[in-house]
This record gives structure tokens, C-alpha cells and sequence, in this order.
């Protein structure tokens, strides 16, 4: 889909873009909470901010003096210790309390105001291999590369949801239009892809194209040999799935003649909800507790070598 | 029951009409033989007289008599003869056009002073001429421009597909070509439109008022109809231009009883870079065609076989595997048949198919192909009873058949394939109607009608039940019930009147009033700034009620200085009921429950048109203005502070511009060149800006106020000229043969109209070490100076 874009781009040079500076509403100041926690070891943050007019452009600021907490359905009790880097639970050797098949609240209290959201910790598949494929330089890179493919299989049962995570060469893949998620093996519920290998636009998106230093109109190429891939699945919530789809409509902005496909802009949801359902402030943000699978893996010469033998074959 | 009622009034005329002599016939063009819309047949005695109808069909009945009749029709020579009418009489008629001398626009007249004189109203017909006098970007004549300089008529900008009607949808406007639906009007994303202008006979727009013949759509109807092609002789069109190139054969095969035209058009971006790039040896391409072909036979004087068809697509690939593309396949089969001297008929089989997808992926075992169609099988009996000089009765059925294929998704990963696409879903809808145009006295006329429509959404396939929730949210689905084929799952019924009058104030002058009431059936669903090809057709179901729009309209027109100057002034209001958006964050290309993520509500849409044309000179030319407001009101959408209910408030649509308007002037310099401009000034769109930023999990994340529209984008103004040149090659010698070239600049003053107000935190990768940035940015579609030659012939 993104060569489709910039093949579009190539094509209507007539568009054009400007940066303007138009006057914004003063900022809502909402309180928003960023809790998404796994059970890898280490500590587990949230964090805890209020929005900012749109064009501040600067780290959130952590709004302390919070209680904040996660329970479980047993009564246990995980208190979150603030600190510089937000609300933090155990060290760097703490196991994770979270347990799959559990469903856990979250608790904050801020200013007398007691915000809630609930999740569930889902299973998770693991990644069975990362494989690569090996490709002729084209219209858009200035040398042969490697396009990286992760080999998952969908839980068997129906709504499960995951959020696919990559890294090249230890560098998170955190454009919006990187957003990689599914709903079982496919895009959106119904598709009726139950317990399948991922499809093949998933498994490709853990792919970058970056633009080339040199030339605006050409792509780095994605993976060339020596290059490190890791990914991670994260199970997610059905809404954590609904809410990061809604993130990547409205992060993932195409200029240009790609303006012609965009939505118009709308609020994402949120699963936090203000106890006191009367009152007029309201969070935004999400709680999700996700279990985590991964994978490395180098494209080393052999493979590469593999790789492009396997590629001269097919044609 | 209702059936029986219209036989029996029937029976009645028939009785009342036995005294009198009907005088019948076809009016056609000497030269070609191409039937005459809208001609006028004129009795002096009678002070009135009949119009052909869309076949060049006219009857009108009289007591037997001597009279004096006339045949007229715009830019042909009057015909004027002496009719002793003892008995029924067949006068076929073709009339000469009148030599050109000057380069006379001859726009939305079916004579000099239709306009006041037609029940008619929030109409505008365009014969193929005054088209050809506008060339639009890239100087190509595009029908789809033409109308959009008409009041009430807009887009919201540059690369929006569809057209604007009064505050309505793209989706709001059935496209009829040759009476077969076309869902896509555009080719390269509305910088053309699918039809050529060659094999154009004429269009006509209905904004309002509209006849009991036309149903399902709330806006307008928009009705193109072919050429038939030249029974008399070869002749040949064409033009080569920047873009694209057209080329179109007519003639008889049999004279004066059959005849063909075939007419082509193909863009050559692709086949002119070739020699430059290697990129389309792998399989890129880019590049539009559509073929237009009609084939008539005039049996006898009783009656007229015409099949037509229509192929056209576009196709944007960036390899052999991946790219999208869409296309319309139209066919029309019609039959005229004339019953006896007053009853007409035309029955009409029609086919049309849209479809349009995308693909992606590297090799066979890893691919992502995505498809969408809807094809619609029609039939259409109609007949046309000219009971006597003072009404017309028309009446008729349509049948329509419907069959969406919402997603033929297959998706295959390492040679594992997996089907994803949605069930086919399939639609009946069929209508019945009556109309009559009324002549009371030589003041008031009327037209007035009901149609009585049904649909009935079918199976096979599974129905499902969606639990109310808070407005606004996802509704979850909580039952399935699944159906046989062509079981009915769900079935609606409504009364649709229709009326317009007009009252005649002076010679020239009149006021006219009109209101409709419509339904619409299968909804366009668009969650993009403007409508793209991909959009998802979807019809009514049990859970999305059909859309039903009403209109009320009125009207002054008033001509001046012997019809030289053609004014008007109209007001409109409408009212809508189940008006479709979406839920925030709506799914709708691949969603077996897409019916939970819609919501449906009110609309509104009010306006006054103004319209002044000079029509007949060396300078020559109209202004437009529309003042309009169109709204929405749906719960769950612009709910403001109302967390608890999410109560709507009244919201502007995508498509909402209070000024529009349009100048377009002709000048004629000499016998062979004229100059042309066009000033097109739009107010800017609504859109909605984000207040404030948030992060999550280092995305950054743009916050509304839940006030949707609460901001415009700058307006829009544009100057496109251009100069054509006529006879150039052939000069003034031959009569038959023709050329000219034209050359234009669109968007003369380089004006950077905006599309669009992007929010992002960027495209690029973002470093972790610091706060993201956020920026603004106005999109242009086209945002340079657009200059393009064409060299057209006729021979």
C-alpha cells in the first residue's frame, strides 16, 4: 500500500503543500493516562499527563500527587510508585504480575477524582520464524534488498487481537503508518480468518520505507545484509484494537494527493471512565495488559544468499 | 388495485378523445438524422402545441381543421406549412440547421423562451453544443464541468469524484446514460469525467421537481443520453490532446434505417513516457479508456430498436501486481414502440455493472487482493399518452435488480490462501407511476404525478441484530438469522408525489413552484473528505432505513430584451430523513458488521440560485450564484458537552459552501477564433481543526472539541482561459469537414486552491530522545498553472 501512495505521489506533481500556522482553541487540558502494560520482566509504567494545545511541541508533563494501583480479581493490589518517568511498579529483576486468562482494574486517583478501566490479559502465539525475500532494485531504491516477513499463526477461537511490534537493528518502527494490527489473521472482525497464518500485508509491515538522504523520491531499502529484525506480538484487547485502528486513521496522514483518501478527524475512544459518571471530567487515553512473543533475527549472508536464489527461481 | 384505477381513468379519455384528429411524427436533423429533444410542434389557431419527447417523438390531438403549424427547434431553421387535418395524420420532419455565423451558445432552450414557458424547474438541459463552447481542465470538453457551471451545482474540490446538487452527496445523484446507472463519474479521480463528449447527444440536470419517471436518489438526476449516429452518411471525430485522445466513426449501415456510432478516448501519459522510464516494463501503469457504442434500427414508422453500450476504466498499477483500478460496463437494450397515433411506448432493459480494487503483494504466494462491484439489472416499460392538446399522461414501471459484492478480499500468505470476502447481498426494487402535464389555461400549467416505490433487501445470507447502544458508539451484534436466497429480509414501501406548476405572468415572464419527495435505497458510503472510487456501495437493510429526501422549490423567470438576456431566480429548502455518517473510527472496506459502525439522522438544505445569461452575440455567457446551506443532525456526532445522551446538534456536511459562483464568458473575435474564460469562485469547505495533543504508547494523538465543521478551509477561486481556433486546416471550403484547436490554461493566476488542512505529527520516524513535533499544512490538488492544447476534427 505505501508504494501505491508514493506511486500516486510521483504522478500528480501538480500537488502541492504549504505549512500554515492556523489559530487553535485554547487547549481542554484533559487528563489523559498512558497504561499499557505487559509481562516481560522489568518495571511497568504509567503515566499519567493533561493535553496540550495541539502545536506545543514538548514531552507531557506527569501529573503528580496520583494514587495509582491495578487490581486483580482477587483482591491483590500492585501500587504504581511515582517517579520521574511516571508511575512505576517493581525493578528491573521483577517478574510480571500478570497472568494470562486474568482481567485486572485500573485505579487512579488524582484530585479527588477517581478514573477506571479494565482489561484482560489474552494469550499470545508465538512468531515461528521471520523469513526474508529477496528483491531486484526497482522504481524506488538504488539497490537489490530484502523484504522481511514474520510467520505467525493466529489463536484458534474468534476475536483475538494482537499488535505487532518491529524493530531494525534495535530501532523501534513507530511511524503511524507502521500501526501494525489484527484482528484473528486479518484487518477487522468478520473477515472470517480464523486460526490462519497472518496475511500477507501483516506480515509485511514490519518492513521500513524511509525516505533516501539523498533523493526524496527513492526508499532506503528495507533490510540489507547485516540487518538485525526483532518482533514482538502483543495480545490486546478487542477496544485496544478498535482504539489503535482509530490512532492510525488519525495519525496516519498522507499529503498530497493522498489528502484525496484521508478522513476527516475524529476523537479516539477510551476505556477509562470517570467514577462518578455525573461529573463532567473526563480521561482520555487506554488501559490494556498484553502477554508478549518475540523474535530476532539477522539476515546473515547465507540467508540472503538463499533468499535471492529462491527469488532468481520464481522468476 | 391501483392499476385498475389508472385503466379506468384511461378509459374514460379514451372515450373523450374519439373527436378529435391526432397529427404525430418525429422530428430529426437533415443532416444526420439524429432525433430532435425537445423540439416544438406549433398550431397559431390553437395557441399551443407539443414537445418531442427524448425519442424526437411529439403527437398532439385537435379538432379536424385546417391550421397552420410550425416546426421549431433551436439553432434549425423554422419549418412552417398548412395542415388540413381531416383524420390521423403521421408528419415526420427534418429540419436544416442554421449555417453558423456566429458561434451562438445555445444552452438549457428548448426554444427561445422555454424557460418561462416550461412547467419545468431546477432544471437545466445542455445540448452537446454549448458543452463543446466550454473547454474544461486540460482543454477537454467534460460534461460532468459543464453542469458544475450551472447554479446550484458544485465540488468540493480538485480530485473529488462526483458532483454537488443542492447540498447533496455525490452518492445523492443518479447518473443515467442511456437510462443505465453509472455509480462512477469520474475518470483520474475527477479530473474527467467517463463521458464523451462525442457520442453525446444531450443532458439534462434535474435539481428539483423532479418527474415521477426518476426515483432513487435524493439530489438529482442526471440524465445523458447517446447519440445515435449518423443515418445518412460516414463521419468521423476526433481529437488529440495532452491528456488523451479521442476518436469516433458514425454512419449507416443501412440508410435512413440503421445506423452505429463507436466512440473511444484513451490517456497516454503511460505510452509517451514509455521511451523515457523503464518503470512500466514491470507492469506500472497508469492510464484511463472508455468506449461508447450504439447501434438503431427504425423497423417501420411504429417502431425503433437501439442498443447501447458502454466500457470504460481506470487503471494506476505500480508493478504487475499492485495498483487499483475501477470501471463502468453499461448496456441498454430499448425498444419504441407506438401503439396507436397518442400512445407512445419505450421499454428498456438495462445492465450495469461497477467495479472497482485494489492489490497488492510480491509473488503468487503472497498477495492482498481486494474487489468491490455492484451490478444492476433494470426494466423499464413507460408509456407516453397524449390524450389532447392539454395533458400528457405518462406512466410506467421500473424493476430493478440489485447485487452488491460488499469484498471479494482474498489474502495469501506463504502460499496459504485465505478467503476473507463478504457475502454477495441482493436487493429488489420496484416502483410504479403516474404522471400527468396539465395544461389548465394559457396562464397556469402543471405537472404532477405519484410514484409508489418498494425495496425489499434479500437474502441468502445472514441477517444480524445490533444492540442499541450509547449514540455514537460501535453497536455490538447480538444475534444472526440466516436466509435463503432471494428470501426477504427486509422490505419497505413508500408514496412519492411529485408537482410542479407554472404560472405565466407576462410574455416574459412567469413563477414557478415544484415538490418532490424522494427515496433512496442504496447509500454511498464515504469516509473521506471528498468521494473516491472506492467507496462502498451499500444498500437499505433491516437495519439502515432507506434515505427519504422532500423539496419544495420557487422560482421567478423573466427574459429580457426579446430573450437576448435569460434570468432567474430560485429558492429551495429540503428536508431528509435517514441520512448516513458513521461511527469515529468506522471500518468500511472489509466489515461483515459495518452496520454497527453507521448511524443515521436528519438533513437539511436550503439555498437560493441566481442565474443571468446573455445568449445570443459575439459576447456571450452566464453568471451563477448559489447561496446555500446544507446540515446534518445525527446523534452521536456533534454532541458537544452531552456525554450522557450525545443528543446531536446540527452540523455542516463535507460538501457545505455558502457561495458558489461561476462566470463564464464566450467571446468572438473573428469567424474563427473566440476567446473563453471561466471564473469559478466556491466558499471553502468545513472541516475540523484539533484543539489539543495527546500521547500514547509515543503516538501523538490529535483532541476535539466534538464540534465537527467548526472551522473552514480558505476559499476556493480559479480563472481557467482559453482561445479556439476554427478551421484551421480545412478552412472555410468544406461544409462537412471541421477543425479546431484550442488551447487552455486552467488556473490561469496560479492560485494554490486548497483541498485540504492536514494535522500530523509528520510521516517521518520519530526519535525517542524528543517531544514531537506537530505541524499544519495546506494541501493543494493542483497548485500550478495547468496549460494543455487539443486539436479537434470533424470530416
Amino acid at each position: 500500500m505505501k508504494k501505491i501512495i508514493l506511486l500516486i505521489y510521483s504522478f500528480a506533481f501538480f500537488a502541492c503543500e504549504n505549512i500554515i500556522y492556523p489559530e487553535l482553541e485554547p487547549s481542554l487540558e484533559l487528563y489523559v493516562v498512558d497504561a499499557w502494560l505487559n509481562n516481560l520482566p522489568g518495571t511497568q509504567k504509567i503515566f499519567v499527563s493533561k493535553s496540550s494545545d495541539y502545536f506545543s511541541i514538548a514531552f507531557p508533563t506527569l501529573v503528580s500527587g496520583a494514587e495509582v494501583y491495578v487490581t486483580d480479581e482477587d483482591g491483590n493490589s500492585f501500587d504504581f510508585e511515582e517517579s520521574d518517568e511516571g508511575y512505576v511498579w517493581g525493578d528491573s529483576l521483577s517478574s510480571s504480575f500478570l497472568q494470562v486468562g486474568a482481567s485486572y482494574q485500573l485505579n487512579i486517583s488524582v484530585n479527588g477524582i477517581q478514573f477506571i478501566g479494565t482489561s484482560e490479559m489474552n494469550p499470545v502465539p508465538p512468531i515461528d520464524s521471520i523469513t526474508f525475500q529477496y528483491q531486484e532494485e526497482d522504481f524506488f531504491t538504488t539497490e537489490d534488498y530484502y523484504l522481511a516477513e514474520f510467520v505467525a499463526t493466529d489463536l484458534i477461537g474468534v476475536g483475538n487481537t494482537y499488535w505487532i511490534k518491529a524493530w531494525k537493528n534495535g530501532i523501534y518502527l513507530n511511524k503511524p503508518s507502521e500501526i501494525n494490527i489484527a484482528y484473528d489473521a486479518g484487518f477487522s472482525a468478520g473477515g472470517n480468518i480464523d486460526g490462519q497464518v497472518f496475511i500477507q500485508p501483516i506480515q509485511e509491515l514490519i518492513n521500513p520505507f524511509d525516505p533516501d538522504d539523498a533523493d526524496e523520491a527513492l526508499v532506503e531499502p528495507p533490510y540489507l545484509i547485516g540487518d538485525t529484525v526483532y518482533v514482538e506480538i502483543h495480545s490486546i484487547n478487542e477496544s485496544a484494537f478498535y482504539f489503535l485502528n482509530e490512532v492510525k486513521i488519525q495519525t496516519d496522514r498522507q499529503g498530497g494527493f493522498g489528502a484525496l483518501f484521508a478522513a476527516p478527524f475524529s476523537n479516539v475512544s477510551t476505556n477509562l471512565i470517570n467514577e462518578d459518571l455525573n461529573s463532567e471530567i473526563h480521561p482520555v487515553g487506554f488501559f490494556n495488559v498484553s502477554s508478549i512473543s518475540s523474535l530476532e533475527q539477522v539476515l546473515t549472508a547465507e540467508i540472503a544468499k538463499k533468499a535471492q536464489e529462491e527469488g532468481e527461481n520464481k522468476n | 388495485m391501483r392499476l385498475i384505477f389508472l385503466l379506468i381513468f384511461f378509459k374514460g379519455s379514451l372515450l373523450y378523445a374519439q373527436q378529435m384528429v391526432t397529427l404525430n411524427g418525429e422530428i430529426s436533423d437533415l443532416s444526420n438524422g439524429e432525433s430532435l429533444v425537445g423540439a416544438v410542434v406549433y398550431i397559431k389557431q390553437v395557441e399551443g402545441g407539443a414537445v418531442t419527447n427524448v425519442y424526437g417523438f411529439y403527437s398532439l390531438s385537435v379538432p379536424p381543421g385546417t391550421y397552420d403549424v410550425e416546426f421549431r427547434y433551436v439553432g434549425f431553421n423554422t419549418q412552417s406549412m398548412v395542415l388540413k387535418l381531416t383524420e390521423n395524420t403521421r408528419l415526420d420532419i427534418e429540419l436544416v440547421e442554421i449555417e453558423k455565423e456566429l458561434n451562438t451558445v445555445v444552452v438549457s432552450a428548448n426554444r427561445r423562451d422555454a424557460n418561462i414557458s416550461d412547467v419545468e424547474m431546477s432544471t437545466a438541459k445542455l445540448d452537446i453544443k454549448s458543452i463543446l463552447s466550454v473547454p474544461a481542465f486540460a482543454g477537454e470538453v467534460d460534461i460532468i464541468k459543464s453542469i458544475q457551471l450551472l447554479p446550484g451545482v458544485s465540488t468540493v474540490g480538485e480530485g473529488a469524484s462526483g458532483f454537488n446538487v443542492r447540498g447533496g452527496g455525490a452518492g445523492q445523484n443518479l447518473v443515467l446514460l442511456d437510462e443505465a446507472p453509472v455509480y462512477q463519474t469520474s475518470h483520474l479521480f475527477g479530473f474527467f469525467s467517463v463521458f464523451n463528449p462525442d457520442a453525446v447527444k444531450d443532458v439534462k440536470l434535474y435539481k428539483g421537481g423532479i418527474p415521477p419517471r426518476y426515483g432513487g436518489r435524493l439530489a438529482s438526476i442526471l440524465d445523458i443520453r447517446m447519440k445515435e449516429g449518423n443515418n445518412k452518411s460516414y463521419e468521423f471525430n476526433g481529437g488529440i490532446g495532452t491528456v488523451f485522445s479521442r476518436f469516433s466513426v458514425e454512419g449507416p449501415i443501412k440508410k435512413e434505417k440503421v445506423s452505429f456510432i463507436l466512440a473511444g478516448r484513451r490517456s497516454y501519459a503511460d505510452v509517451l513516457a514509455r521511451p523515457f522510464t523503464d518503470i512500466f516494463e514491470n507492469g506500472a501503469a497508469l492510464y484511463f479508456y472508455d468506449l461508447t457504442a450504439k447501434a438503431n434500427w427504425d423497423i417501420d414508422d411504429r417502431n425503433k430498436i437501439y442498443i447501447s453500450g458502454y466500457f470504460g476504466r481506470d487503471v494506476f498499477k505500480f508493478d504487475e501486481r499492485q495498483g487499483f483500478d475501477w470501471g463502468n460496463q453499461t448496456g441498454t437494450i430499448r425498444w419504441n414502440h407506438l401503439f396507436s397515433e397518442k400512445l407512445f411506448s419505450n421499454f428498456t432493459g438495462v445492465f450495469s455493472d461497477y467495479d472497482y480494487g485494489f492489490s497488492f503483494g510480491d509473488d503468487d504466494a503472497d498477495t492482498f487482493d481486494w474487489s468491490s462491484n455492484i451490478k444492476t439489472y433494470d426494466f423499464k416499460p413507460e408509456f407516453n399518452y397524449f390524450l389532447n392538446a392539454q395533458n400528457e399522461v405518462v406512466f410506467g414501471a421500473e424493476f430493478l435488480f440489485y447485487e452488491f459484492e460488499p469484498a471479494n478480499a482474498i489474502g495469501v500468505s506463504d502460499g496459504i490462501s485465505s478467503d476473507i470476502s463478504l457475502d454477495k447481498k441482493n436487493s429488489f426494487e420496484a416502483s410504479v407511476y403516474f404522471g400527468n402535464n396539465q395544461k389548465i389555461n394559457d396562464r397556469l400549467s402543471t405537472q404532477y404525478g405519484l410514484r409508489i416505490s418498494s425495496f425489499r433487501y434479500l437474502g441468502g445470507g445472514k441477517a444480524y441484530t445490533y444492540s442499541p447502544t450509547l449514540p455514537g458508539e460501535r453497536k455490538p451484534m447480538i444475534g444472526t438469522q440466516s436466509y435463503d436466497n432471494m428470501e426477504t429480509i427486509a422490505h419497505y414501501e413508500f408514496l412519492e408525489p411529485r408537482a410542479s406548476m407554472r404560472f405565466t405572468l407576462n410574455s416574459s415572464s412567469s413563477i414557478k413552484g415544484s415538490y418532490n419527495r424522494m427515496n433512496q435505497f442504496v447509500h454511498l458510503i464515504s469516509n473521506t473528505v471528498a468521494a473516491t472510487p472506492i467507496d462502498v456501495w451499500q444498500p437499505s437493510t433491516g437495519n439502515i432505513k432507506p434515505q427519504t429526501g422532500n423539496q419544495i422549490a420557487l422560482g421567478y423567470f423573466k427574459n429580457l430584451q426579446e430573450n437576448l438576456f435569460e434570468t432567474s431566480a430560485e429558492v429551495y429548502y429540503k428536508w431528509n430523513k435517514n441520512q448516513v455518517d458513521y461511527i469515529d473510527g468506522a471500518d468500511i472496506l472489509i466489515n461483515e458488521f459495518l452496520e454497527g459502525d453507521l448511524l443515521s439522522g436528519d438533513g437539511r438544505a436550503y439555498g437560493l440560485e441566481l442565474y443571468l445569461r446573455k445568449i445570443r452575440g459575439r459576447f456571450n455567457g452566464w453568471i451563477s450564484y448559489t447561496l446555500g446551506k446544507s446540515e446534518l443532525r445525527i446523534d452521536g456526532v456533534n454532541y458537544g458537552t452531552d456525554m450522557a445522551e450525545r443528543k446531536g446538534n446540527w452540523y455542516p456536511n463535507r460538501f457545505d459552501q455558502r457561495h458558489n459562483l461561476k462566470i463564464t464568458t464566450n467571446y468572438q473575435f473573428n469567424d474563427r477564433i473566440t476567446f473563453s474564460a471561466v471564473f469559478s469562485y466556491l466558499s471553502g469547505t468545513p472541516t475540523t481543526f484539533p484543539n489539543d495533543r495527546f500521547s500514547q504508547q509515543g503516538y501523538l494523538i490529535p483532541l476535539l472539541k466534538n464540534n465537527r465543521g467548526n472551522v473552514r478551509i480558505p476559499d476556493y477561486h480559479r480563472l481557467d482561459v482559453s482561445v479556439t481556433w476554427d478551421n484551421v486546416y480545412f478552412g472555410k471550403k468544406g461544409r462537412k469537414n471541421k477543425d479546431y484547436f484550442v488551447f487552455s490554461i486552467y488556473n490561469a493566476y496560479n492560485r494554490k486552491n486548497p483541498f485540504a488542512i492536514m494535522f500530523s505529527q509528520g510521516s517521518d520516524r520519530q526519535p525517542f530522545d524528543a517531544p514531537i513535533e506537530t505541524m499544519a499544512s495546506q494541501i493543494s490538488i493542483i497548485g500550478s498553472i495547468v496549460p494543455a492544447f487539443s486539436y479537434n476534427f470533424k470530416f
